[in-house]
């Protein structure tokens, strides 16, 4: 068991020499190889990465640019309702003054004509009573009547008067 | 019954006794596992890093290619900044290798080398060399002799602190090789040790004998387990000390 602790330097070189030269070997055709597609990997990886990284840039600018005519168009809209609405107000403030103008225009008109038909009417009215107080007292005249036939007649006269 | 000879057989290492021109050569059990296994390592990681089509082929090269990147994000770019990517393949090396021999043991007829001072000291050393060039390489000579004079010390300390650092780093080199090997050993000679104890109950009496195997066999198999779990630690301590010791040596006080 003393041995335990005694180094064998036949043996340290052998490891040394067999160690070194795995390192060598390995480097050499193991790791470069492996070390390469790592890296290959890797930067495929990150170009993945960079390139999904410009796309969610770009997409979320398109839609803010979105969002913003979205927005523009909205308020546009809206706008150009509420135009249309100020606009329908002032045609039917517009098309009311003109009706009732109108309106107005026609009373008067009617008015007029009803006032004049009415003068007309009185004035014929007045012109046949004369008519017929003429006629009646021709009637009278004619036919030498007394006081009772004649009461009768300006009835009858009358009569007629208010039949016509 | 004779424990230390029984030890002795299980944890040392043996000479084979080959012989060249007169010499000994070190051909032991232990140098014979430590090639058998490094000529598994370049055979099984060279036929892994070639291109695939099978599935199971492409599975085990994306295992070695997460492997390269926990060496390197967990252990030599954390201690070592980016100047430590050129050291990338000693590291991936060391930790595989380190590893497969702790693990070796599990296998019939053949040893835990890590358990072998001189395998742990020449693993040491080598880091030891890493260590030093890292400091040449990115501070030249004199950077590097002024890096173990850490900044602020008053001149007349300098004579005092300068040796001290030598000494800390040879300290820490060793050190690397003597937790290794000590936790190694010390797994074995306790699976050892267990195994050795229904030996002596039963000398005490046969029927205690038998019946110790039981529970023996199960502190066998927990230790077992725990010794996988050593294994597997010990190759990440030593990886990750010679990557902290190195970038100590990069990036200086």
């Amino acid at each position: 068991m003393q041995d335990l602790l005694k180094p064998d330097l036949g043996v340290l070189a052998l490891t040394i020499l067999n160690f070194a030269l795995l390192v060598f070997l390995l480097a050499k055709f193991a790791w470069k190889p492996i070390i390469g597609a790592l890296e290959k990997r890797e930067e495929q990886v990150r170009t993945d990465k960079e390139t999904a990284e410009k796309a969610r840039t770009e997409a979320v600018q398109l839609k803010q640019e979105l969002d913003e005519k979205l927005a523009h168009i909205s308020q546009e809209a809206t706008r150009k309702m509420a135009e249309a609405v100020q606009m329908g107000e002032a045609q039917k403030e517009q098309l009311l003054t003109a009706a009732k103008g109108q309106a107005e225009l026609f009373l008067s008109q009617a008015r007029e004509q009803i006032a004049a038909e009415k003068t007309k009417a009185i004035s014929d009215i007045q012109s046949q009573i004369a008519q017929l107080s003429i006629l009646a007292a021709s009637r009278v005249i004619e036919q030498q009547l007394n006081e009772k036939e004649a009461s009768r007649v300006v009835e009858q006269v009358l009569q007629e008067v208010k039949n016509k | 019954m004779n424990i230390e000879k029984i030890l002795s057989h299980h944890i040392l290492d043996h000479d084979l006794g080959i012989m060249f021109g007169g010499f000994r050569l070190p051909i032991t059990v232990h140098s014979v596992t430590i090639f058998c296994v490094s000529l598994f390592l370049f055979i099984a990681l060279v036929w892994i890093s070639r291109a695939h089509k099978n599935r199971t082929g492409r599975l085990l090269t994306t295992l070695a290619e997460e492997y390269v990147s926990f060496i390197r994000d967990g252990i030599v770019i954390p201690n070592m900044g980016q100047e430590g990517h050129g050291f990338l393949p000693y590291f991936c090396t060391l930790f595989v290798f380190i590893l497969s021999i702790n693990l070796a043991g599990m296998f019939p007829n053949m040893k835990t080398a890590t358990s072998n001072i001189s395998v742990t000291g020449a693993l040491a050393l080598c880091s030891g060399i890493l260590i030093v060039y890292s400091g040449l390489k990115f501070h030249g000579l004199i950077g590097f002799i002024k890096g173990f004079v850490p900044s602020g010390t008053p001149v007349w300390l300098v004579p005092l602190v300068f040796p001290l650092e030598i000494v800390s780093t040879i300290i820490k080199v060793c050190v690397l090789a003597i937790r290794l090997f000590a936790n190694m050993l010390s797994g074995h000679m306790v699976l050892i040790c267990l195994l050795l104890m229904v030996f002596i109950i039963g000398q005490m009496h046969w029927a205690a004998g038998v019946g110790s195997v039981l529970p023996i066999m199960a502190l066998e198999f927990l230790m077992t387990c725990l010794e996988l779990l050593v294994a597997f630690l010990q190759a990440y301590v030593f990886t990750l000390l010679t990557a902290i010791f190195a970038g100590a040596v990069i990036h200086t006080h």
